[in-house]
């Protein structure tokens, strides 16, 4: 069917050009549509401001049909004239969030699609156009639509029946002025008269409703309380208006350990060490004077405090008194709940750790979620240019090294597009693995060494044991451990300088992997060194203790060497730099994070053996903040190479679930499963491990009765059982499977809707172009027309409107 | 400067702007300060009005290359009302939801407003993002090319809002990075 749509030559003196289609009557109801839609794009200049303003008189100005002739002139079929652009822009799907009637009619649907979820509305109380067919769509498919009034009437009523929260959700969410948001939420406000019974129940459903409001406003102003109180507030927003979101990354990730070391401090404080410190036991020996020393070691006069697995009890706290020893009566408070010490340490610990694992899990899950999108590439995106820019900037040299920063990324941007157009020849690519692998292998060779070099000083220390007056000699092996960690990162960067990466991000993903190699593997050389070899040298002394005061020794120095690295590393190399002429150094981001995951891991690693050690740990954390900020704000600028911010938070999380907590819990598990404890102290003493602890409770509640019998029934067919385990796995594996099922599938869907999207964008540059080129004949003939017309030249010519 | 009359703030008119935007109270609170602070003598701060100049120099925006456009966007017959400073101030805030976002962003990168992100538009970014005028021709072209073939999805060569949208979901850095502190300015 053949269709005009006629586009006529406005008269010369207005000032603005509108087109509007044809009068012809066989045509004029088929685009009725077009130029009801146009009219109202049209109307009311100075009404709503979200409105398409007119067209600025820029190149087509000259007259519609100018323009006209411009567009058949353009050679691609691309170069929409702005008659088509206005057509285009009015389309239904483009007016979606353009007009304020848009807005509204798309917010309707939102909310009835959002009921719909609870109960289907009545359908008596809605218009005709939403028809239960349409009311899946956020397309304005009626042309003979409602008018904005009564589609906002419409709105209103369904918001009305939306729950307080949500309601108050959608309307901020909504992109119009507070004015008019105003009087929607006044009108949704108004209570209804509609179901009008008046006397109690009216009384009643407003009383419910005041009083739903009072305790939103309460929840409201609890949380502006705690967003106040929250720690740092404004110092991270200073660091991050100043450095941007990928520095600041590294604070919030401090902010969160922080977070952690409190869940695990706290159910221990409660259960072990407060308990503990109300029923102190009898001294193990004379308390040694406290010399300045303890606070380095962790020994002398700090041994035998609650800070230590040997000050614990192995028996039972606050038993009834079974006759007193001095012939009194017994105190009443006595004759209270008794606390058995072995296996509330056994408990707390293990719920401690239980608790820390699911919170890591469940934040590394939601850091994922939040970071990955199923069909985005792993590649640089081109749509990055948009998020490139970091708004929470406000200095001007901030602004200025931002705008650096950016060159720097499209450029590599460019130059990685253009790599991956052309081809490498062999050779190129052989170099390159070989050099790649060259480089690897040296590093895992220092990896090595610094293992070896460990070992063979542990061992050495185990042949030559420490006299008991030298006890600053104890700090050797740390001091030891702590130099390997500090200067083998610096090797590793110069190795790295000769090997050239593709992407910048990889070349800090592999620095990061390696470093984390090095300090993985002389954490785990240790852990054998304690459970391994000091168990069996320490037979008749508490090993426990030592193993938690070389936990302690290494906390502290780590904390220690960290504040060394941040003098000497940010400032000394600060002001070495600008004696140079360089700018300031980088606040090297991979390294300090790191840095804190393993200060954490140290931390996980000593819990049970001295369960004060989250405390320091904590203490540590914040001390280091108020000096990195210090640092950071004296000395340093924003990294050269941008991070990704949304990236690195989930990297930074999942290396602290995989290798740190994982190899904690392992050690943990290890110790408490296949560890003979010591005689001599702490809860466990006298038992085979310390899980037999556990074994001995669940032996006596068989002999308790038949009241409790599930749980040893559990415990010997669940716990104790490996078939369960079996099970579990297979359950996680078919879970697993399952999720990567979804994702190919989802993955499948998005490329047909794709191809889907672009037929229709070919459909719609047909349509177009065959109504140019109708449009174009109907000039053409019209044309003709008038010249037959115009027989005397000199005649006053006629304006038809052609 | 002189300073607005000092009328507090009620109660009833806080809460209603707690719940019509996405600010906390110390939010709203800071904002009216500095709303105080910068609007002509003698008006009450409901009635006074700024200019996108004064707007613009705020420390928020100061450094901001899209800030004529963010004044453009968010002002009515080009003055800012208390509300639409607070309207801006609510759309960059962290506890804004992605929607809200997007559709600012949108408005705020069509730069000759016709309803599309077109290449046009896209090299005005590009030469706003790198703030120089010098920018060969080559790199242009090529970025704008990389991101229509990307993005645009019905190849009509240029991104609808739809379009937008889609990309903006995809890239989890833009809520990140489109936020703007106007607290404490």
């Amino acid at each position: 069917m053949a269709f005009v749509l006629h586009v006529p030559q406005a008269p010369e003196d207005q000032g603005s050009r509108e087109p509007s289609p044809c009068e012809e009557s066989e045509e004029s109801e088929l685009h009725f549509s077009f130029h009801q839609l146009i009219q109202e794009q049209s109307r009311g200049p100075g009404e709503d401001r979200l409105e398409l303003p007119p067209r600025a008189p820029g190149p087509g100005a000259a007259g519609a049909a100018a323009s006209h002739h411009q567009a058949l002139q353009a050679p691609e079929p691309a170069a929409h004239s702005p008659a088509t652009l206005r057509i285009l822009a009015s389309m239904p799907s483009r007016t979606i969030g353009r007009s304020r009637g848009a807005i509204i009619s798309q917010f309707y649907n939102r909310t009835v699609r959002l009921r719909r979820r609870d109960s289907r509305p009545a359908l008596r109380g809605l218009g005709r156009s939403a028809r239960p067919s349409l009311r899946l769509y956020d397309l304005e498919l009626d042309a003979t639509a409602l008018a904005e009034e009564e589609k906002r009437v419409l709105l209103v009523k369904e918001l009305q029946g939306l729950p307080l929260a949500q309601r108050g959700h959608m309307l901020r969410g909504m992109p119009l002025s507070l004015a008019e948001k105003r009087c929607l939420r006044e009108e949704t406000r108004a209570p209804r008269r509609s179901r009008g019974r008046p006397g109690p129940l009216a009384c009643c459903s407003r009383l419910r409703y005041a009083c739903a409001l009072a305790l939103h406003d309460l929840g409201l102003a609890l949380l502006a309380g705690l967003q106040a109180l929250a720690p740092w507030h404004y110092a991270l927003k200073r660091i991050g208006g100043q450095f941007g979101s990928s520095v600041l990354s590294y604070f919030l990730f401090l902010k969160t350990l922080l977070a952690f070391n409190v869940l695990l401090l706290l159910p221990l404080l409660a259960f072990l060490v407060g308990v503990q410190t109300a029923f102190p036991p009898a001294p193990r020996g004379p308390r040694p004077a406290f010399t300045g020393l303890e606070l380095l070691t962790g020994g002398g006069c700090f041994t035998d405090t609650v800070m230590y697995y040997g000050h614990y009890s192995n028996g039972t706290l606050n038993q009834p008194c079974a006759g007193p020893p001095d012939g009194g009566q017994c105190a009443p408070e006595a004759a209270s709940l008794p606390y058995n010490m072995p296996l509330a340490y056994l408990f707390t610990t293990g719920t401690a750790f239980f608790i820390t694992c699911l919170t890591l899990v469940y934040s590394m899950s939601h850091s994922f979620g939040e970071s990955y999108r199923v069909g985005s590439t792993l590649g640089a995106h081109a749509i990055t240019v948009f998020c490139s820019w970091d708004h929470k900037v406000t200095q001007k040299w901030a602004s200025r090294l931002q705008h650096d920063n950016i060159r720097t990324q499209l450029k590599e941007l460019l130059a990685e597009w253009q790599l991956q157009g052309g081809r490498q020849s062999l050779c190129g690519r052989l170099r390159r693995a070989a050099l790649l692998a060259l480089v690897w292998l040296l590093c895992l060779g220092i990896t090595l060494g610094c293992t070896v070099a460990v070992y063979t000083f542990s061992e050495h220390l185990i042949e030559s044991p420490v006299r008991a007056d030298r006890e600053a000699a104890l700090l050797a092996l740390p001091l030891v451990v702590c130099l390997l960690n500090l200067g083998a990162p610096y090797l590793f960067r110069g190795l790295a300088a000769l090997e050239r990466h593709d992407s910048p991000v990889l070349e800090v993903y592999v620095a990061v992997c390696r470093n984390l190699i090095l300090k993985m593997v002389t954490l785990g050389i240790l852990c054998y060194h304690w459970l391994g070899r000091r168990v069996a040298t320490l037979q008749g002394q508490c090993w426990e203790d030592f193993v938690g005061q070389e936990l302690y020794r290494l906390t502290v120095l780590d904390f220690l060497f960290a504040l060394l690295d941040t003098l000497c590393g940010e400032l000394g190399w600060r002001l070495i730099s600008e004696r140079l002429g360089r700018g300031k150094p980088e606040f090297d981001i991979a390294r300090n994070v790191l840095e804190l995951i393993h200060g954490q891991t140290l931390a996980w690693l000593g819990v049970l053996f001295s369960p004060l050690l989250p405390a320091v740990q904590m203490v540590k954390l914040l001390l280091l903040f108020y000096v990195k900020k210090t640092s950071l704000l004296a000395n340093c600028q924003a990294p050269r190479r941008p991070w990704l911010a949304s990236h690195m938070s989930t990297v930074f999380i999942s290396l602290l679930c995989f290798p740190s907590f994982l190899g904690a819990a392992i050690f943990l598990c290890y110790a408490v499963w296949q560890v003979k404890p010591s005689s001599l102290c702490g809860p466990f003493r006298g038992l085979d491990s310390m899980y037999e602890a556990g074994k001995v409770w669940v032996r006596r509640l068989e002999r308790a009765g038949p009241r409790v019998s599930w749980l040893p029934w559990v415990h010997r067919y669940l716990v104790e059982n490996t078939f369960p385990v079996y099970l579990l796995s297979a359950l996680l594996l078919a879970i697993i499977y399952l999720n990567i099922q979804v994702v190919k599938g989802q993955r499948e869907v998005i490329s047909l809707l794709k191809e889907q999207i672009s037929n229709e964008g070919e459909d719609k540059i047909f349509l177009i172009n065959k109504l140019h080129s109708v449009c174009e004949r109907k000039e053409r003939s019209g044309a003709g027309r008038t010249q037959e017309v115009a027989v005397p030249p000199a005649g006053p010519a006629d304006h038809r409107e052609a | 400067m002189g300073q607005c009359l000092r009328y507090q703030m009620h109660w009833e008119d806080l809460e209603e702007y707690q719940a019509l935007t996405f600010l906390t109270r110390n939010e709203i609170l800071s904002i009216h300060d500095t709303f105080l602070k910068l609007c002509p003598p003698g008006k009450s701060y409901k009635e006074a009005t700024l200019t996108t100049d004064q707007v613009s120099a705020l420390p928020a925006l100061r450094a901001n290359p899209f800030r004529d456009r963010i004044c453009r966007v968010f002002s009515h017959n080009n003055v800012f009302s208390f509300e639409d400073v607070l309207g801006m101030a609510s759309v960059f805030s962290e506890q804004a939801c992605p929607s809200l976002k997007i559709e600012y962003a949108f408005r705020i990168y069509d730069f000759n407003e016709n309803g599309f992100i077109d290449e046009e538009d896209l090299q005005r970014i590009v030469l706003r993002l790198l703030n120089s005028d010098d920018v060969s021709e080559d790199l242009l072209t090529d970025l704008t090319t990389h991101v229509l073939n990307e993005s645009d999805l019905d190849n009509d060569n240029m991104l609808s809002f739809s379009e937008f949208e889609h990309a903006m979901n995809k890239a989890p850095d833009f809520m990140n990075s489109f936020q703007i502190h106007f607290w404490g300015c």
